[in-house]
């Protein structure tokens, strides 16, 4: 199977999430490839898990105050803060088939991508269930997965740097909690590719290119026109709305 | 009466519940950093959960998410029904 990659580039959280949906519906019709993109967020944003509640995770005057989109997910999982230079996103999109059945498995087995990624810059790190991955103990990438009518979308992201205050102040965990105390215990179960080397993004984009592409025959390519006018239409009429993002 | 709980489910994620309630379950709204797959079918869970009573066991309550699992095809990762019975009875007891 021939996979389309579309490298790293930057959009907003609302265009982020559609153009992962397009791919679902597209790939299901057999009108788009199964595809491996790599994106960043800008400006930076929060995304929500699909259960979640905004008004409960996030500090939605803070983000407009500084100028952060706040999207849901079409995933389950938790609130990510997705800072335009701290990490690099990713979303593989292909029919079920190409996986293992398995949820966990297929949780796995695409998450060696990331691992396989890391390990070329010298940095090893291991799988821990249910869909994270950590070095040296703390997390450094959060994925999410779900599947339509016969296709998988998993995405996920790992962090190049953290910038934990900034964080903090945009998810809202009860204020008392964020004392020097807090931040330290996060800093001590999360961390980032920065912390293991003097990497350029350029460099981590590069070593997940290579995780994700190992073994696989893959040509690199654009969005189409019919996939742009798409992710346009579900990122105003959906991704974008208040009835979608605060729904819960 | 309106009654909320959060509940961390062991080697799992977080489930909250809402509920608006008499003596039965009126409105429920199940939330939390888990996934259920298809996750459309959460709406299929807080149904099976409606009009059951206040008094009604754990056990009860669970054996009826059990079955809207079973019977929607639904995959639930991260919570499980014993978790979400659990949240709905520190909702309608705290």
């Amino acid at each position: 199977m021939k996979w389309r990659v579309v490298g790293l580039e930057s959009h907003d959280a609302y265009f982020n999430m559609a153009i992962d949906e397009v791919m679902l519906e597209r790939v299901r019709e057999k009108l788009s490839p199964p595809t491996i993109r790599f994106y960043r967020w800008s400006p930076s944003a929060v995304s929500i898990g699909r259960f979640q509640s905004m008004e409960e995770e996030v500090d939605v005057e803070k983000c407009r105050e500084l100028g952060v989109d706040y999207v849901r997910r079409i995933t389950g999982g938790g609130a990510v803060y997705h800072d335009n230079k701290g990490e690099i996103t990713y979303s593989i999109i292909a029919p079920e088939t190409e996986f293992p059945k398995g949820i966990r498995e297929s949780y796995k087995t695409i998450c060696q991508g990331i691992i396989d990624g890391l390990a070329t810059l010298g940095i090893e790190s291991e799988f821990m269930p249910i869909n994270d991955i950590v070095a040296g103990g703390r997390k450094i990438s959060g994925n999410a997965q779900t599947r339509r009518k016969g296709v998988l979308l998993q995405h996920g992201t790992v962090l190049y740097s953290l910038d934990i205050r900034k964080m903090f102040t945009l998810l809202k965990v009860s204020k008392e909690k964020i004392s020097d105390k807090m931040i330290k215990s996060v800093e001590e179960r999360v961390t980032s590719v920065s912390a293991f080397g003097n990497f350029s993004i350029n460099q981590l984009y590069g070593a997940l290119l290579e995780g994700f592409t190992k073994g696989k025959d893959y040509e690199f390519g654009m969005w189409s026109k019919e996939e742009l006018e798409r992710a346009g239409e579900l990122r105003i009429g959906l991704y974008g709305t208040r009835r979608w993002n605060f729904s819960r | 009466m309106h009654g909320s709980a959060r509940y961390k489910v062991p080697e799992g994620k977080l489930v909250e519940v809402r509920i608006d309630y008499e003596e039965t379950i009126k409105k429920i709204e199940i939330l939390g950093d888990f996934f259920v797959h298809p996750e459309e079918s959460i709406g299929e869970i807080e149904e099976s959960l409606k009009g059951s009573g206040v008094g009604e066991s754990e056990e009860s309550l669970a054996e009826k998410v059990r079955r809207a699992v079973e019977l929607g095809g639904i995959e639930m990762i991260g919570v499980t029904p014993e978790a979400i019975a659990k949240a709905v009875k520190m909702a309608v007891t705290l």
